[in-house]
């Protein structure tokens, strides 16, 4: 049986949500960025999914896109981290409910 | 030709470059040199009278005629920088820069080691400027230029040591008070172009109309819209000249330096009033109504001024009723349609109170600032030369035959009998009545300053001196001005008329049509008239001279009247407070507490809204990253949301 790109997206959705809920739900920094991680590698799955449907010769690029998507992503994890780690020296804390100068 | 525009340049010139030495002076501790300002603000003035000189000979009829430039032009309103000079200006302009200059020339001593010496000489040539701008004009929009400009200048000269709290009072009170009298002015002008147009404010035109024949249903038509003109003309004069009903700042002003009084009294300032009336007597002829109200607007002012100066103390007071109540007899008159006469007693009261007061100032300059007469006295021998200066101006304001005033006082007294079969008389009484009135109070002025044994201070005895020669010599010559300058128009005299020729090609068309078929000679000899006249002085002095001779009031501790003085001295200040100033007071309270408050209501409505409705919005704006960032979520998929349901294509 050939795999259905229907299930590909579904999957891709499930790991989406997943990822968001993370995000909201989790106190702890860390998780909230395994999350985002998560659901940006669930789009990158996501858009690997539909460019199978292509054509062979219009598919490829479908399948290179990610590829930057996820050197990106790599990237943009590095700032976010070392962002934690300051954040972290300051307010002696991983509880992202606590991260805020702002009154009111 | 000399352009016209020279005259007033002169002074304005002055004005700029002694506010530029002012303000550059201001800083330093010593002030500017002295010789330096003091030159220069002669010079401009001196010059302004030389151009007025040379142009006053070979003046042709109509006088001379430039328009400079275009003011504004507006629609509707268009006005012109014109300048007229003829026959009625050149009189007005001659005394007004020569003896401004003198005035000048004499505060250059009194004003001596004052801080603000630069900035004093800075106003008085913008003074001298806004005059020549008020008389030169040959329109009324630009006479309204300088008599706004001699309203400034009287305030910033009034209130010239502006430490003191009471003297910055009377400037505000010199210059609320002519406001109202300008209101007068404006709405005049409003009225005279609803009538016949724009044109009208120019004054050769506005002769021209009033005579045209062409015009004459139309100057029926107009006449209730004209008599109200010129009342409301009237009006503005009340307030420039000092007469009922703003009189009140006059007296007041007095709080200025003595020269500024001086200047205000003799040169400028109130004599623009009687100056505007005589510009308009092509108007006034027509309104036989408003010269009645003139004539006994004038006569009660000259009556009641010539009481209070009989119950002041203050020697400079004193004169400043004195001036009151002679520009009661120049309105009368007025009244009377002699206005060549009108601007003759102008012209010699410029002479004689301008020499009164630049004698009193130096009285006031030699006891170091004293103004109280009680505590004054026996000057004579102390100040001869200032002594016979004032004796010069007093004989000349009591109207001793031969001086100055006793020309154009009797002048104005026969026109008064002669006005009117019946109630000429009448007029002429009570006129005559006030000169006796006047001869009383200012030769009890003269008693107590100069005769009698010195009452003052015994420390400030020693420093009694006679005034510097430049104090000096401008008072020598307005004596000699207050003997002699009667003599332009001596009526006893045959020929004797130069002044009346003077003033001829302005004033006699008017004056020939008002009286039409009045029966102009005089059916009693001039002499009689003369004889009453040196009888009322010389009653005067008597009634004085047994009145206040040895003795003398005690001295108190102000000068201000009191009791039944105080009433009738304050009669129109209390006036003015019941009808105008509670009322002003009355609104005031109302804007205050009503209007005020309600847009206070509506201010603190709209703020409380804004800030209901924020307090709403900031309960999303909690410091809760996660819940911003669900938020943001939310957001987004509702965007998602409509874009499925709308195609994006709304």
């Amino acid at each position: 049986m050939e795999l259905q790109p229907v299930y590909i997206q579904i999957l891709a959705l499930i790991l989406f949500a997943l990822g968001i809920a993370v995000t909201l739900s989790r106190r702890n920094v860390f998780f909230v960025l395994m999350g985002i991680e998560l659901a940006l590698n669930a789009v990158n799955l996501s858009l690997v999914g539909f460019a199978k449907t292509l054509p062979a010769m219009t598919s490829i690029t479908g399948q290179i896109i990610p590829l930057f998507t996820i050197g990106v992503a790599a990237a943009e994890a590095c700032v976010g981290l070392a962002v934690v780690i300051l954040i972290f020296r300051s307010q002696d804390s991983v509880d992202i409910d606590t991260y805020s100068n702002m009154k009111g | 030709m000399i352009p016209l525009w020279l005259i007033p340049l002169f002074p304005l010139v002055g004005t700029l470059i002694l506010a530029v030495i002012s303000i550059s002076s201001s800083t330093s501790k010593k002030g500017a040199n002295e010789g330096l300002v003091g030159g220069i603000a002669v010079l401009f003035p001196a010059l302004a009278f030389l151009m007025v000189l040379l142009l006053s000979f070979g003046l042709p009829d109509a006088g001379y005629r430039e328009t400079l430039c275009t003011w504004f032009d507006i629609q509707a309103i268009r006005a012109d920088f014109g300048f007229l000079f003829d026959g009625l200006s050149r009189t007005m302009l001659l005394f007004v820069t020569g003896i401004g200059t003198l005035i000048t020339l004499y505060s250059t001593g009194y004003m001596h080691g004052d801080r603000g010496f630069a900035r004093f000489f800075a106003y008085i040539n913008l003074f001298l400027f806004s005059m020549i701008m008020l008389v030169l004009s040959d329109s009324l929009p630009l006479t309204f230029l300088g008599w706004e400009g001699v309203g400034l200048c009287s305030y910033l000269l009034i209130g010239f040591w502006n430490s003191d709290l009471k003297n910055c009072k009377a400037a505000n009170k010199a210059f609320i008070v002519n406001r109202v009298g300008d209101l007068g002015f404006l709405l005049g002008m409003l009225a005279l172009v609803s009538v016949g147009g724009i044109s009208l404010l120019s004054y050769p035109e506005l002769a021209a109309w009033l005579v045209n024949p062409a015009m004459g249903e139309q100057l029926m038509a107009g006449m209730p819209l004209l008599t109200l003109a010129g009342l409301l003309f009237f009006f503005g004069c009340t307030g420039k000249s000092a007469q009922i009903p703003l009189l009140t700042w006059l007296p007041d002003a007095m709080a200025g330096p003595t020269p500024v009084s001086a200047l205000i009294h003799a040169a400028t300032m109130v004599t623009s009033g009687v100056y505007l009336l005589a510009r308009l007597s092509s108007l006034y002829a027509i309104l036989p109504e408003v010269l009645m109200v003139i004539t006994f607007v004038g006569l009660a002012t000259a009556f009641w001024a010539a009481i209070t100066g009989l119950l002041q103390n203050d020697i400079k007071k004193v004169l400043a009723y004195s001036t009151i109540s002679q520009l009661g007899y120049m309105f009368m008159a007025v009244g009377v349609v002699a206005f060549d006469v009108s601007i003759f007693h102008v012209f010699t009261h410029a002479f004689f109170k301008a020499a009164l007061f630049l004698g009193a100032g130096a009285v006031i300059h030699a006891l170091s600032g004293e103004q109280d007469m009680r505590k004054m006295g026996g000057m004579l021998k102390k100040t001869p030369l200032t002594a016979l200066v004032m004796i010069f101006g007093w004989l000349a304001i009591i109207g001793f035959p031969g001086f100055a005033g006793f020309w154009s006082k009797d002048m104005i007294l026969e026109k008064l009998y002669v006005s009117d079969p019946v109630s000429g008389p009448i007029l002429y009484g009570l006129a005559l009545l006030t000169a006796v009135i006047t001869a009383v109070y200012m030769t009890r002025l003269m008693i107590l300053t100069f005769l009698g044994k010195y009452r003052g201070d015994a420390s400030a005895e020693c420093h009694i001196h006679e005034a510097p020669a430049s104090m000096l010599i401008p008072m020598l010559i307005l004596s000699v001005g207050s003997a002699f300058a009667g003599f332009l128009w001596a009526g006893l005299i045959p020929g004797a008329e130069i002044f009346r020729e003077w003033l001829a090609p302005v004033l006699s068309t008017a004056q020939t049509m008002a009286l039409g078929g009045v029966h102009e000679g005089a059916p009693v000899s001039p002499w009689i008239f003369a004889g009453l006249g040196t009888a009322a002085a010389l009653i005067g002095i008597a009634i004085a001279w047994k009145l206040y001779s040895g003795n003398v009031p005690a001295p108190k501790d102000d000068t201000v009247p009191k009791g039944k003085a105080a009433d009738w001295t304050f009669f129109f200040d209390k006036f003015h407070n019941i009808c105008g100033i509670q009322e002003t007071r009355l609104v005031a309270w109302f804007l205050d507490v009503v209007v005020n408050r309600f847009i206070m209501l509506l201010q603190w409505f709209v703020g409380a809204i804004a800030i209901i409705l924020s307090d709403g919005v900031r309960t999303f704006q909690v410091r809760k990253i996660r819940l911003q960032m669900g938020f943001s979520i939310l957001g987004m998929i509702l965007v998602i949301v409509f874009v499925a349901l709308y195609g994006g294509s709304l």
